[in-house]
């Protein structure tokens, strides 16, 4: 299972679905829609696979702003394969989901890194396209990839 | 097109102490990481692509590369990236076993990686008027195929062009420049140059009276003008 699978659910778990997460500390908005502390959103598969997690989201803080916009703060957006595995983690201090548009952005640092570790980015101001898959970072990106390979040493 | 391989051994050398070998059996440790820089990048989680624009700068144990634009794809869990594309003002530089810096350029550099009945395939083909350069010299073709798993550069239609390594030139090769003897007066080649194409202004004598072009003019139609002398 790729990432475009899982990610695209579970940012839309934190949009629409934030009154279900699991908050301590949950406040009524006059809008109607909640800000939540510490929250965490639990996204399993379909009905093939039910007690498989697919993505677990997390945040110390959800604002609801107007237009559908959500402010989130320390995230972190876990998502795995079909078999468990967990596959990316995702972590920002803080960003912007559009719940309407399906984007989250936000000028500030961005980490990704792979379930192994292996491969990690990270960067300064990131834009995610729900429809379309993509990540953009646009400023100061760095890579890091740890192939697991060995050298190989002569006798 | 005819293909002319060479083995660079003096380029390479050991240069290939950390890339993967073919060895059976041998002693291995962790290969140190490959960082990317850029100043932006765009990620596509499902297709595992990565593309990194402006200032990319790729450090990996065996070299150094700068380049405009480089696709790389984003590996699966625990894999190697299999093609890594860089492109405009791609410059690689590593340093063999010996200490000698190899630097080489081209338009384009596109890494190849995989694994096949437990052989390992490696290489980086350089394309787009490709050049390597050592202290011995500088070598170029239409395509330069470093492989890496081997240790071998492979040159398309190759040349060398020679450059004089003068710190380690016999002294006798170089005689002390001295003046060679001429008929030629002293004098700057400016100097020279000068008087050759602008040579000094010199009268000309003629039998015609001094005066201005009107004033001949106007003599000539007072003659015309005057009544014949008889």
């Amino acid at each position: 299972m790729n990432a475009k699978a899982n990610i695209a659910p579970a940012w839309l778990a934190a949009g629409a679905g934030l009154w279900f997460v699991v908050a301590p500390g949950v406040h009524a908005q006059p809008n109607g829609v909640q800000h939540a502390n510490n929250f965490t959103s639990t996204e399993y598969y379909g009905p093939t696979n039910q007690q498989q997690i697919k993505s677990i989201l997390s945040g110390a803080e959800a604002l609801p702003q107007p237009g559908g916009l959500l402010i989130i703060k320390q995230l972190k957006l876990e998502i795995f394969n079909p078999d468990g595995r967990l596959e990316w983690v995702v972590n920002a201090p803080e960003c912007v989901y559009d719940t309407f548009k399906g984007v989250a952005s936000s000028p500030g640092h961005l980490e990704v890194r792979s379930g192994d570790g292996k491969f990690r980015t990270e960067g300064d101001g990131f834009l995610w396209r729900q429809s379309e898959q993509k990540l953009n970072i646009s400023n100061n990106v760095c890579t890091v990839i740890e192939n697991g390979a060995t050298i190989t040493i002569k006798p | 097109m005819k293909r002319h391989s060479l083995v660079v051994l003096a380029v390479l050398g050991g240069l290939m102490a950390h890339a993967q070998t073919n060895t059976p059996g041998a002693p291995s440790a962790p290969r140190a990481p490959m960082l990317i820089y850029a100043d932006s990048a765009d990620f596509d989680l499902n297709g595992h692509e990565a593309i990194y624009r402006g200032h990319v700068r790729v450090d990996d144990p065996a070299m150094k590369l700068t380049c405009a634009l480089l696709v790389a794809d984003v590996p699966q869990a625990g894999g190697h990236p299999n093609r890594i594309v860089a492109e405009t003002n791609v410059v690689i530089d590593f340093t063999d076993s010996k200490g000698q810096t190899n630097h080489a350029t081209s338009d384009k550099a596109v890494y190849l990686y995989n694994v096949q009945n437990g052989v390992t395939n490696e290489t980086v083909t350089l394309t787009g008027n490709p050049q390597m350069e050592n202290a011995q010299g500088t070598q170029a073709g239409d395509v330069i195929i470093w492989d890496r798993a081997n240790n071998k550069i492979h040159f398309d239609n190759p040349h060398m062009i020679s450059r004089q390594n003068l710190t380690s030139m016999p002294a006798s090769t170089n005689p002390p420049v001295t003046m060679a003897k001429t008929n030629i007066p002293p004098g700057t080649v400016e100097n020279t140059d000068r008087t050759v194409t602008n040579p000094p202004v010199t009268v000309v004598k003629t039998n015609i009276p001094p005066g201005t072009i009107e004033n001949i003019d106007k003599n000539i139609s007072n003659l015309l003008n005057s009544p014949p002398p008889f």
